[in-house]
């Protein structure tokens, strides 16, 4: 069976005029299933959102993708289309939540018509059975009263509330794929829970694949089918959930359990990952995450591991856990 | 004993600004907090946006003046002090803030940022600053040499880490922690929360350690303070509270805590709707719009509810048990 | 960016120049030549842009023109920055009702058009030399500057880096005067470059309507005043000093524009 989607080879890097180009995401590949969720998961500048910016091929000015990436949907490789094929994809198959409610909306435009609008894009429709079905999105989104909040600008609705408008407008053009950029991270943890609550219902009911982008291991945990983790540009480990939460394999991704504060831990102390992260200009070589491991070994300084199998369902890109000694 | 801190019926109202504003709308951002902080001690202070909990520790240090209220340090009220009295006893209470990337002058050096204090408090002849800058960067973890540099050439949590030293040069006693870590990659955040442990330890602070993250309350905290639309809705010892939580406000922000293990499930409580405007609370209980315990009734939304002992703690809710 | 400022140094610093030593290669602003014949002459060699109505040479009147244009300009934006900072740190900083009554002065001062003030003004005092000119300039010239210092004060005020100023202790003024006002200087730097321009064009539109600066004294709007009358015969006479205006005003925006996007990014 093909996956619903396929990234092979992603190299996203910003040509600079001296010659030398940072390369944000390296070699990145992936495969999300219809109907799966995959959680991509990393520290900010890893290269997470690029990533997910580069799937319906948003990538921000200066950016250019490599020449052997191949972003392979529903067996159409997207990298080969012109700009007017894409927009087939954008938004119709492939929609997009981000971060931050307030910016994505346009703040003098009533929010129903920005969702009417999201429909109108991809089908013809009268402006009768357009409101109708705004509301029906409005309504499945789980907005109170959607017929007095229809007409609301979105400075009249609370944070939660307009992420579910925006979500509305992604699943607006009925996709078979919804990118979330850290969809919650901008709310408080009450908010943060209903928004997750609708993500797994809407997941339920539309049969909806979902590429949730997050720093946060707790929002993965219980959701996500399979993990992917993202350090400095690269995968490190890929697997499946409860796989990586009881065995994680490479060193950053137990470092990251053992940084993050837990209800249920018996000391004070965390056992946090030394160093900081490093900005894409300053990536080390061998293995990016080397100067901030316990375990690196000489090798891990010159040699990029390769990302190989490391447990069942479980991938990880370090030469320790691989067998390498000394 | 006097305890090193002790806030009394802490009331704080902002006037709602703009030309366009509704006449007489006021914010009501804190409304008759009180609790105690004892030497060496750490309460956290924990809360959604909007519950005034960052209110609460700018008032305590009187960078803010409270409405109503009285804070007292070691016994004395700071409302009687003189300007010059307050700025005397800053010495002794000092602040960390959220935001590296604001916290920092951007157009002065890390050393003249970590000297500021020496230098208005005299502490230090000028020539030996210098020394005395270098040995607290070192006591935060940092190169002495990094006194030279500016903030921009530094990473969020070294940034942190140089705002923690400006605090620790004037000799605090108490510490105001708004939100400290949250601004912080997961890797890093550990590194800074362990920096303030150690230094609680080497120095005997007490912190009041504002955060959303009720998790990492728990880690560093001794007693905790919930808030929720500008009251404190429990308070007690932070894992009495937050391991078997009382109030149903805080069994919900507890149970919405992602937590990294599959097999704790998802929340299990979600609170519908948001929370109401602080510039137009519920009458009674703050928390009635929202709550889901099953004996409210209309007692809850006529009476506000007070904090009383239960369970090794105080709950300000009619009906907990 | 770059060739944004590079032109804009260039330029001003060729203006410097002329208005240096063009007074002292060329012949003498205010020496008339015997010669009946030399009046209204067209560029040559001997005058490189001509000469006027009464036999001058326009070169060495433009040269010293320009003198009279820097020095007024230069004093106008330094009288205003200087005002308009001190009176904008007040309205941004002060609390209470001297704050709010500075901030009054400042939008009186703004809603006063320019340069009908500079009329009633100039008309009660008379002609003036061109410091005198400056100075009343700058004084017209602050609540611009004040305006856009109060809204960085105001900005700044709340920062978290001054608020930890203050948790430190540290007095008042000590605030002001360590943390607010240096992250004002960019934009008082950006503003005092850019108002250098409208200074030379105010300065040349008075000059022209004659209550400028006193005749016969050259200034570059006094010039084209005189040029008028011989716009048909003697076209030079109008187009040197324009060309020179155009110049000093583009110098000036140029340079402005260049420090306002090299001063932004110092946060990061």
């Amino acid at each position: 069976m093909t996956p619903l989607l396929e990234v092979a080879n992603l190299n996203i890097f910003f040509p600079q005029a001296s010659g030398e180009s940072t390369v944000p995401v390296d070699d990145v590949s992936f495969t999300v299933a219809a109907g799966e969720l995959v959680a991509l998961v990393g520290e900010s500048g890893c290269g997470k959102t690029l990533t997910g910016l580069a799937l319906p091929r948003l990538l921000p000015r200066g950016a250019e993708m490599g020449a052997r990436t191949v972003i392979r949907f529903r067996g159409t490789d997207l990298t080969s289309l012109s700009e007017s094929e894409l927009r087939t994809y954008r938004g119709r198959r492939i929609a997009m939540v981000f971060q931050d409610p307030m910016t994505s909306l346009n703040p003098v435009m009533r929010v129903g018509a920005q969702i009417a609008e999201a429909i109108h894009a991809h089908r013809k429709v009268s402006k009768r059975d357009a409101r109708e079905r705004v509301l029906a999105l409005l309504t499945e989104v789980g907005i109170a009263d959607p017929t007095s909040r229809i007409d609301a600008y979105p400075h009249q609705l609370s944070g939660g509330m307009r992420q579910r408008i925006l979500i509305a407008m992604a699943l607006a053009a009925e996709p078979d794929l919804l990118v979330a950029d850290e969809p919650t991270t901008a709310l408080d943890v009450t908010i943060q829970a209903q928004i997750l609550e609708l993500l797994d219902h809407l997941r339920a009911t539309r049969k909806l694949a979902v590429l949730l982008i997050t720093h946060d291991l707790g929002i993965v945990a219980g959701r996500a089918d399979r993990v992917l983790v993202m350090y400095a540009g690269r995968i490190v480990e890929s697997a499946k959930t409860a796989r990586l939460f009881s065995h994680p394999a490479h060193p950053y991704t137990r470092g990251l359990f053992a940084s993050i504060p837990r209800l249920d831990a018996d000391t004070t102390r965390l056992t946090p990952i030394g160093g900081s992260v490093p900005r894409p200009a300053d990536w080390p070589t061998g293995c990016r995450f080397h100067p901030r491991c316990g375990a690196a070994i000489a090798h891990c300084t010159t040699h990029r591991p390769p990302l190989e199998a490391a447990g069942p369902d479980q991938l990880a890109a370090c030469w320790v856990t691989q067998g390498m000694t000394k | 004993m006097i305890p090193l801190l002790s806030v009394e019926r802490l009331v704080k109202h902002y006037a709602q600004g703009g030309a366009f504003a509704r006449r007489g709308a006021v914010v009501k951002a804190v409304e008759d907090v009180s609790f105690t902080i004892a030497a060496g001690e750490t309460l956290g202070l924990v809360g959604e946006s909007g519950s005034g909990k960052t209110t609460v520790g700018r008032a305590v240090l009187r960078l803010e003046l409270p409405t109503e209220g009285i804070v007292r340090f070691e016994g004395t009220d700071l409302a009687t002090l003189s300007p010059a009295e307050l700025r005397t006893l800053r010495r002794r209470m000092q602040i960390v803030f959220q935001d590296p990337f604001a916290s920092l002058n951007p157009r002065r050096t890390v050393g003249a940022s970590v000297a500021e204090g020496l230098e208005i408090h005299k502490m230090l002849p000028k020539r030996e600053i210098p020394e005395r800058v270098a040995e607290l960067l070192e006591e935060v973890g940092l190169d002495a040499a990094y006194a030279h540099k500016y903030p921009h050439e530094f990473s969020g949590g070294q940034r942190q880490r140089i705002g923690i030293a400006r605090a620790l040069a004037v000799e605090p006693s108490f510490i105001v922690c708004d939100e400290p870590v949250s601004a912080l990659d997961v890797s890093v955040q550990a590194q800074v929360l362990n920096l303030l442990l150690d230094l609680r330890d080497a120095r005997n602070l007490s912190y009041l350690f504002i955060a959303h993250d009720v998790a990492l309350v728990r880690q560093i905290a001794h007693r905790v303070a919930v808030m929720y639309l500008g009251t404190i809705v429990e308070i007690g010892p932070a894992r009495t509270v937050i391991d078997a939580p009382k109030h149903p406000y805080t069994q919900a922000l507890v149970s919405a805590v992602p937590q990294p293990d599959p097999t704790k499930g998802t929340a299990r409580i979600v609170l519908a709707g948001d929370p109401p405007s602080p510039s137009n609370p519920p009458s009674g209980c703050p928390f009635v719009t929202r709550c889901f315990h099953p004996m409210k009734d209309s007692r809850c939304a006529a009476q506000r509810p007070s904090l009383r002992l239960v369970a090794g703690r105080d709950v300000a809710c009619h009906y907990a048990d | 960016m770059k060739s944004q400022r590079g032109w804009g140094i260039l330029l001003l610093g060729l203006l410097v120049l002329l208005a240096v030593i063009g007074p002292w290669v060329a012949p003498d602003w205010h020496a008339m030549s015997d010669a009946l014949t030399d009046a209204l002459l067209p560029p040559s060699r001997a005058h490189w842009f001509g000469t006027d109505q009464l036999r001058r040479d326009v070169f060495a009147r433009l040269a010293y023109g320009a003198r009279v244009s820097l020095v007024v300009a230069t004093i106008a934006v330094t009288v205003a920055a200087i005002l308009g900072t001190m009176i904008g740190l007040a309205a941004g900083t002060a609390v209470g009702w001297i704050g709010a009554t500075v901030q009054r002065c400042i939008n009186v001062g703004l809603a006063l058009p320019r340069v009908i003030v500079l009329l009633v003004v100039l008309a009660a005092v008379g002609l003036l030399s061109p410091v005198a000119l400056g100075i009343i300039l700058g004084g017209t010239g602050w609540p611009a500057v004040a305006r856009l210092v109060r809204g960085e004060a105001l900005r700044l005020r709340e920062a978290p880096f001054v608020v930890a100023a203050h948790a430190l202790g540290a007095t008042p003024g000590r605030v002001v005067w360590r943390e607010i006002l240096p992250g004002t200087m960019p934009a008082v730097l950006v503003a005092t470059t850019l108002g250098l321009a409208d200074a030379i064009l105010l300065e040349a539109g008075l000059s022209f309507i004659g209550v400028g600066v006193k005749a016969p004294i050259p200034s570059w709007g006094g010039m084209i005043l005189e040029a008028r009358e011989q716009l048909t015969n003697a076209p030079w006479l109008l187009i040197a000093p324009c060309l020179a205006l155009g110049l000093a005003t583009s110098a000036a925006t140029l340079l402005g524009e260049a420090l306002r996007t090299s001063l932004q990014p110092d946060t990061r």
